[in-house]
């Protein structure tokens, strides 16, 4: 028996003691990958915001907008839609007619809001084919926002006169999100028939067609001056002329269709007859 | 059932009642219960162009209750790969939502970042019980 006994113990195999993973390795490991991956983004976004904007002067201002609305036709022609996106709807109701009694274009936004500010340069130029528009002034989105700064303007304060259309332009609020322009109940009725989640910018044509949001990405106006986005409006292959010229493109469209095509000169260009005729 | 598996549960509860929060907050257009102050801004968050499911009206956080809804499921069973294969899922969504907040949007809501917080500890228990299985040295077995 104790023959047996050491004979075993001298052919057992010897267990080596495994060095067992502490609890803790996997917590710490998650908790550590958190902190370098929320760090780095830190530090990109440290890296990409761009600096504060400051607006540009009243007259740099004028001089940027009369560029902008000065743009020849040939240029209108060659882009088409460009890059925008149609978000135009066509919807059903009584006309929308404005003070004047002309048809109207409605327009409801914020001057923090970056899409309400992409939006707005193609509005300017599109409506500003249609008729003039006075006491425009620079602005930019909010600098807590995503798409911070986007350069763009404000209808808060405007005044828009044309023999074809009326235009209304509210701004609900300023850059700093305190209350700005009051829309009439009438007004309030519009924006929440047609656009159910109350989202800015929203813009109605005539009670024909109406669209929230921003025909192309506020991203394309990042860290860019005003006069450097007139600028590069001035090339149709441009990224930003593509973007906003074809937007301005979307909504000459939408707004010839109330006008019955008139100007001639503007709404029976190739161009705009072609879309026209896609927005149905 | 480990404590931990009972902790994984509970955090998934929370999450629901979070995330259902969060989705109310988002159809009832009403501003949520949040401070106001430089990054803290949960209205600049829930009302970005990053708060609903790309190319829909649906709210990010109905991703949420489904997320932590499977995840309360999954955790009253006995833990396996799945249960780290989830939480996984889980933690890439929370890291692509932190990046969103931080780096796009430039602020953070913190009823969001309590449901990330609740993932995260789900992650982490899902790593424990990886280590140890029964989660010896941490919770009592069942």
């Amino acid at each position: 028996m104790n023959s047996k006994r050491a004979r075993d113990m001298r052919w057992a195999p010897v267990r080596r003691p495994v060095a067992r993973t502490p609890v803790w390795v996997g917590p710490a490991a998650v908790a550590a990958l958190l902190a370098v991956v929320v760090a780095a983004f830190l530090v990109y976004r440290w890296y990409t915001t761009p600096l504060p904007v400051k607006t540009p002067p009243g007259d740099e201002t004028q001089q940027v907008i009369a560029q902008i609305t000065s743009l020849p036709a040939s240029e209108f022609e060659s882009i088409g839609q460009g890059t925008a996106n149609n978000l135009l709807k066509p919807v059903t109701g009584t006309p929308l007619t404005g003070a004047t009694g002309k048809p109207e274009v409605f327009y409801l936004g914020g001057e923090f809001c970056p899409f309400c500010g992409a939006q707005r340069w193609a509005l300017i130029i599109a409506l500003s084919r249609f008729g003039t528009f006075s006491g425009l002034t620079s602005s930019a989105s909010a600098a807590d926002i995503e798409f911070p700064n986007t350069p763009t303007f404000t209808f808060h304060g405007a005044t828009y006169t044309s023999q074809y259309i009326d235009f209304r332009g509210l701004e609900t609020s300023d850059r700093e999100r305190n209350p700005l322009d009051t829309p009439t109940p009438a007004e309030d009725q519009l924006f929440t028939k047609y656009n159910p989640q109350s989202s800015i910018p929203f813009v109605d044509i005539g009670n024909r067609y109406a669209f929230t949001g921003a025909m192309y990405s506020p991203e394309v106006l990042a860290g860019q001056s005003w006069q450097a986005v007139a600028d590069e409006l001035k090339d149709p292959n441009s990224v930003h002329a593509k973007a906003i010229i074809g937007s301005a493109n979307l909504l000459t469209a939408a707004i010839c269709k109330i006008t019955i095509d008139q100007p001639a000169a503007v709404c029976s260009s190739p161009t705009i007859q072609g879309l026209e005729q896609k927005l149905g | 059932m480990p404590r931990l598996q009972l902790a994984a549960v509970a955090a998934s509860v929370v999450g629901v009642g979070v995330s259902i929060y969060l989705t109310m907050v988002h159809y009832a257009g009403i501003t949520p219960a949040c401070p106001v102050s430089g990054t803290i801004n949960c209205e600049a968050v829930l009302s970005s162009s990053y708060a609903v499911i790309a190319g829909t009206s649906v709210p990010t956080s109905v991703a949420g209750i489904v997320w932590f809804g499977v995840s309360a499921l999954l955790w009253g069973w006995r833990f396996g790969p799945v249960h780290l294969a989830w939480s996984a899922v889980g933690l890439l969504t929370v890291l692509y939502l932190v990046f969103i907040e931080i780096v796009r949007v430039g602020a953070i809501c913190l009823w969001c970042t309590a449901a990330h917080v609740l993932v995260v500890a789900i992650v982490m228990i899902a790593a424990v019980m990886t280590v140890s299985p029964s989660g010896r040295g941490l919770g009592r077995g069942a």
